[in-house]
């Protein structure tokens, strides 16, 4: 395992990537549905208060899709022709120049995002692993899920963990990449005022980091994206949060032998999940079978959204450095480019007579 | 078979983005650019580079280019010292949609041809005798 998160941060070395896919072609597919071998003799360290120790900066970005692609019905596990496939065409697309032909795209050059080059180390053909087809479930009353309003173009197709975008006052407006009134029109994102959970645990374009921190009272969880730190009290022991609604909501988090559990709740409603409401739980367990592996599970419930409770499951690795601060409010001219952007258009469509 | 595999494993890169491209530029307007860096800003969310791109008739026009998060550019091996001002590149990209002189930069290239920084065989930076890696 560990030699696969090393050759992993060998970014970019397509010698490193069929060794990988050498490798894991000898690993028992079966391996997804317990925990991996390594757990079997790994004895997870204690703080010196005695609490299991999973502090470290871990990295969750990963090229498995969030849901199964329907197409492959109930299989649970991908061959190792398509992880090579798959793991090939991810390293392609960050080791080479985009095709001549691509129109648009993402605001970045390919080469300087990182989603990630391989598969989830399971094997499986999704994140979701509860409900067993591996994906989300269907929502109350044949209602559409991710209304994520104000979105923009390239995130929609094949969005792995997105649509936890919300925030803007939604509506496309009739504009390309959506309403731009206002600031206020776009999304929380653009704004630079939060990635908003669970969309900052799961696997995204780039700064797929987390870092935690332990006291004996305290837990703290950083997400890179978007440099949003939780404080989250140990049950009992940490004074708990004010029970005010909260962008992040309130986290609580306890022991169940050596996983750390994270629940979370009292979400302001203005941050919205794939249509997730005030109602919003989240379930996060982080549980370390390596030095430098932490196995992470993540239920989402919302029982106005979803007619069932819905269980990810993804492997962190250490992270190939600290957490990289993303002050986003730095130098944030996307936004003020896209409202630049929409004032000229209006004044292009205005009546060629205004003003004489 | 390969096909069937293609299509079950097609679009499994994650594309969440942070900003919207076509609210701020527009894929019917690509522009290849040569120009001498100026600036590079090294700022969150996204990176800039300042380029001056000389016109045929003499005159200078400077542009901006849009590039990818500090937090990447780092950990794909590029510093502060990887782009240097007075480097003279190509950019490939999509200018904005009102027509000011900004672009994304969907391909960067730099005059020996590599591009910048792209793969892991080094930073794609110039080579200026100071990176002690430099072969």
């Amino acid at each position: 395992m560990s030699t696969r998160v090393v050759l992993g941060l060998v970014a970019g070395l397509a010698a490193a990537t069929s060794t990988l896919v050498a490798q894991q072609a000898q690993a028992p597919a079966a391996r997804a549905n317990a925990a991996p071998a390594a757990t079997k003799t790994y004895k997870v360290p204690m703080t010196p208060w005695g609490d299991p120790d999973v502090q470290g900066t871990w990295d969750y970005k990963s090229i498995t899709p969030l849901e199964r692609n329907p197409s492959l019905g109930d299989r649970q596990f991908y061959t190792d022709a398509e992880i090579k496939e798959m793991e090939a065409r991810a390293g392609k697309r960050m080791d080479e120049p985009p095709p001549a032909n691509e129109r648009g795209g993402t605001v970045h050059a390919a080469y300087w995002t990182d989603p990630g080059r391989l598969v989830d180390e399971s094997r499986r053909t999704s994140l979701v692993i509860d409900p067993p087809n591996g994906r989300i479930p269907p929502t109350v009353g044949g209602r559409r899920g991710a209304p994520a309003p104000t979105t923009g173009d390239e995130e929609a197709p094949g969005a792995a963990a997105g649509a936890g975008r919300g925030g803007g006052r939604g509506g496309g407006g009739g504009r390309p990449g959506g309403r731009a009134d206002s600031w206020l029109d776009r999304s929380l994102l653009e704004r630079c005022i939060t990635w908003g959970l669970p969309t900052a645990t799961l696997p995204g374009l780039y700064n797929n980091n987390i870092q935690i921190v332990q006291s004996p009272n305290f837990v703290t969880i950083t997400h890179e994206m978007v440099h949003d730190t939780r404080v989250i009290p140990i049950e009992g022991r940490g004074v708990p949060a004010a029970r005010l609604p909260a962008w992040l909501g309130n986290s609580v988090a306890h022991w169940e032998g050596d996983t750390l559990v994270v629940d979370t709740k009292n979400f302001n409603g203005r941050v919205s999940y794939r249509g997730s409401t005030t109602n919003l739980h989240l379930t996060e367990r982080f549980r370390r079978i390596g030095p430098d592996n932490v196995d992470f599970r993540l239920t989402v419930q919302d029982p106005t959204v979803w007619t069932a409770p819905w269980t990810v499951a993804l492997m962190m690795r250490t992270s190939e450095g600290p957490i990289v601060e993303y002050a986003c409010h730095e130098g944030n001219y996307g936004l003020r480019n896209i409202l630049e952007n929409a004032r000229d258009e209006e004044k292009a469509a205005a009546p060629a007579a205004k003003g004489k | 078979m390969v096909l069937a595999a293609v299509s079950v494993l097609a679009g499994a890169v994650p594309v969440v983005a942070h900003h919207s491209f076509a609210a701020e530029f527009d894929s019917n307007k690509p522009v290849s650019l040569k120009g001498v860096v100026t600036k590079m800003e090294w700022i969150n969310p996204h990176s800039w580079i300042h380029l001056d791109v000389k016109n045929p008739d003499g005159t200078v026009t400077q542009w901006m280019i849009e590039g990818g998060t500090p937090n990447t550019l780092v950990r794909r091996g590029f510093t502060r010292d990887s782009l240097k001002n007075g480097t003279e590149i190509q950019v490939e990209g999509f200018r904005a949609k009102n027509g000011a002189n900004r672009a994304n930069g969907r391909d960067l290239i730099l005059p020996d041809g590599r591009r910048l920084f792209m793969g892991s065989s080094g930073t794609g930076a110039p080579k200026d005798g100071k990176d002690p890696t430099e072969k």
